[in-house]
């Protein structure tokens, strides 16, 4: 997969295989399923975050998610996808879910400490698919966020 | 004969209106008491990224942003920000938002 800056401030990714779509289908289904509700028992019962706060970001992270699954099945059909400037903040909290999802199934901690050939198969695809949606956050976070 | 509570303006209140000046009180106390942010490192998110979101949502300057999310990564969590309960749930709740793990505590 080629991922390349756009001079309108996105970035373009084309993927060049079917594993790479593969992979960018795989972000919906990597993403923490409940995401919302674990940050929301970081929180005292005082707040009542579940009931005030938890509805919201759970609309607003599967909205992100909705967003990037749709934008993938629109890509397939010309070979190519193109994250407008405007787009990079939903992609880049997609990936991020879709990573955070992969640390809870597998645990896998610090980068460095992983050595990706001793792990299960399963395991050793689904922590190679965080370093690839690593990898286009930090082309977002380069070219395209401007947080 | 009723001897409720009278408003600043003289008028009898009635027993619907009493817990509601109590309630008051109460929330008065609750946002008087500090209030930590407290972040939360985490394996996954990216330290350029925890930067950028302490300098969007508290208005850090980067070198105060770049310092924080290095105690939060070396310490494993830190204190970006103190002050009354309810600015404290609208920080959380940004950081949330940004899938950042924190909380609040209270300041000691």
């Amino acid at each position: 997969m080629t991922v390349m800056p756009t001079i309108n401030g996105g970035i373009k990714l084309t993927p060049e295989s079917d594993k790479d779509w593969a992979v960018l289908k795989a972000i919906a289904f990597d993403a923490h399923e409940e995401l919302a509700a674990r940050l929301g028992r970081l929180m005292d019962e005082e707040s009542m975050w579940e009931d005030i706060v938890v509805p919201d970001l759970k609309t607003h992270f599967s909205g992100q998610l909705d967003h990037v699954v749709k934008a993938v099945n629109e890509g397939k059909e010309k070979d190519e996808i193109t994250i407008p400037k405007e787009e990079g903040e939903l992609w880049y909290g997609a990936l991020n879910q879709a990573r955070l999802g992969l640390e809870s199934k597998y645990h896998f901690g610090q980068e460095e400490d992983i050595e990706p050939d001793e792990l299960e198969e399963e395991e050793r695809q689904g922590y190679l698919r965080g370093r690839f949606y690593c990898a286009i956050q930090t082309v977002l976070m380069e070219y395209v966020l401007e947080i | 004969m009723d001897r409720g509570t009278r408003d600043p303006g003289g008028n009898l209140m009635n027993a619907v209106d009493a817990p509601v000046r109590e309630s008051v009180t109460k929330k008065k106390e609750k946002t008087a008491t500090p209030w930590n942010v407290v972040v939360f490192d985490d394996p996954v998110n990216i330290m350029e990224y925890v930067a950028r979101v302490l300098m969007r949502i508290f208005g850090f300057s980067r070198e105060k942003a770049e310092e924080l999310m290095l105690m939060v990564h070396q310490n494993g969590k830190a204190v970006v920000w103190s002050g009354g309960r309810e600015k404290a749930e609208m920080y959380v709740q940004e950081l949330h938002g940004s899938q950042l793990h924190a909380t609040l505590e209270k300041s000691s």
